[in-house]
C-alpha cells in the first residue's frame, strides 16, 4: 500500500519535471513576490528618469516600511498567486479522468485513496516548495533594500500563508475530482475562494478563526505585533477542513468512478 | 532613454537572468511539444516579446498536457 502510494507519488513528480513545472512555477513566484520590493526601492529613480514631471514640481515618495513591502509582496501570492496554483491543479484529477488515463491505472489494482492523495501530494509539494522560495527571495530582497525581518517572523508567516494556500489547493483538486471539466473545477475553485475571503473580511467579527484570516494574522506578525490568540484556532482549523476536503475529494472520485 | 541613476546593476541581475531561464525554457518547451492550443508561431511571438507573462500564459493556456 505505501510503497505503491510512492510509486504513484514519485510518478507524479517526474511528470511535473517533464512539463517544466518544478522549474516555471518556482521562477514565477519569485518574480511575481521580488517584484514588489525592487519597484518599491526604485520608483523615486524610475520617476527621475522618465523625466516627466515638470521642473519644480518634487515627489517625494513616503519610503515604505520592509514589513509593508513584505506584505505587499505576499498579496500577490494570495492573488495571482491563487490564480496560477488553481489554473495549474484544475486538471489534475478532471482532465485525467477525461483522457481515460484515470480509468486505465486504476484497472490496475489501485485503491482510490492512493490515487487522488498521491496527486494531492504532488501538488502540495510543488507549491509549498515554489512558495517557499519565490517567498525567501522576497524576504531576501527586502532585506538588503530596506530593513531586515527576523527570520522566525518570515518562517512563521511563510507557514501561516502555507496553510491558507494549502487549502486553496486541496478545494481545487476536490472541484477537480467532483466535476469533469477542468475549467468548470478552475471557475468554481476561483469564485468559491473569492466570495470566501470577501465575506470573512467583512464579518471579521464571526469569522475570526476563519482560515483566510490566517494571512491577516500572518501581516500583523510581520509589522511587528503580537500573533492574536486566534491564530491557532485558526490554523487547527485549516488544517481540519484540508483533511476533510482531501477525504470527500476521495470519496466524490470513488463514486463517480464506479459510476462510469 | 537615459540612464536611470542609482540602480544597482549586481541587485537587478539575478532577476533578470531567472526571467530570462524562464523564457528560454518557455521556448525550449514549445519547440519539444507536438501541438499547442493556437498557432505555435503566436506562441513563440507572445513568449519572445510579453515580458514576464507571455512565457507564464504559455505554459497555463497554451501547452496541451499529454
Amino acid at each position: 500500500m505505501m510503497s505503491q502510494w510512492i510509486t504513484l507519488l514519485q510518478k507524479e513528480l517526474v511528470e511535473m519535471w517533464r512539463n517544466f513545472k518544478w522549474l516555471w512555477v518556482p521562477i514565477t513566484f519569485i518574480l511575481l513576490g521580488v517584484k514588489e520590493p525592487l519597484t518599491s526601492y526604485y520608483m523615486q529613480p524610475i520617476l527621475d528618469a522618465l523625466g516627466g514631471l515638470p521642473k519644480g514640481a518634487v515627489i517625494k515618495l513616503p519610503e515604505p516600511s520592509a514589513a509593508e513591502v513584505l506584505v505587499e509582496g505576499l498579496s500577490s501570492y494570495t492573488s495571482i498567486g491563487v490564480l496560477i496554483i488553481v489554473l495549474t491543479t484544475m486538471g489534475i484529477i478532471a482532465g485525467e479522468r477525461k483522457s481515460g488515463v484515470a480509468a486505465m491505472i486504476l484497472v490496475k489494482p489501485v485503491s482510490f485513496i492512493s490515487y487522488v492523495t498521491a496527486k494531492w501530494m504532488g501538488g502540495l509539494i510543488l507549491l509549498v516548495f515554489s512558495f517557499f522560495i519565490g517567498y525567501l527571495a522576497t524576504w531576501y530582497y527586502t532585506g538588503i533594500l530596506f530593513e531586515w525581518i527576523s527570520f522566525g517572523d518570515f518562517l512563521h508567516s511563510f507557514l501561516l500563508y502555507s496553510l491558507w494556500l494549502g487549502l486553496i489547493l486541496t478545494f481545487t483538486v476536490f472541484c477537480s475530482s467532483l466535476f469533469l471539466v477542468p475549467g468548470t473545477a478552475g471557475f468554481i475553485s476561483i469564485a468559491t475562494v473569492l466570495i470566501y475571503t470577501l465575506i470573512s473580511g467583512t464579518l471579521t467579527k464571526w469569522m475570526k478563526w476563519s482560515p483566510s484570516m490566517l494571512t491577516d494574522y500572518a501581516n500583523q506578525l510581520l509589522a511587528g505585533q503580537s500573533l492574536p490568540t486566534a491564530a491557532n484556532p485558526a490554523a487547527a482549523i485549516t488544517v481540519t477542513a484540508t483533511i476533510i476536503l482531501l477525504t470527500l475529494s476521495v470519496v466524490v472520485f470513488r463514486k463517480k468512478e464506479l459510476a462510469a | 532613454m537615459n540612464q536611470i541613476e542609482g540602480i544597482n546593476i549586481a541587485v537587478l541581475a539575478p532577476v533578470l537572468i531567472i526571467n530570462l531561464i524562464l523564457i528560454i525554457v518557455a521556448v525550449i518547451d514549445l519547440v519539444r511539444v507536438e501541438n499547442t492550443r493556437g498557432p505555435k508561431w503566436l506562441w513563440a511571438l507572445i513568449i519572445l516579446f510579453v515580458n514576464l507573462i507571455g512565457p507564464i500564459l504559455y505554459f497555463i493556456v497554451g501547452r496541451r498536457n499529454n
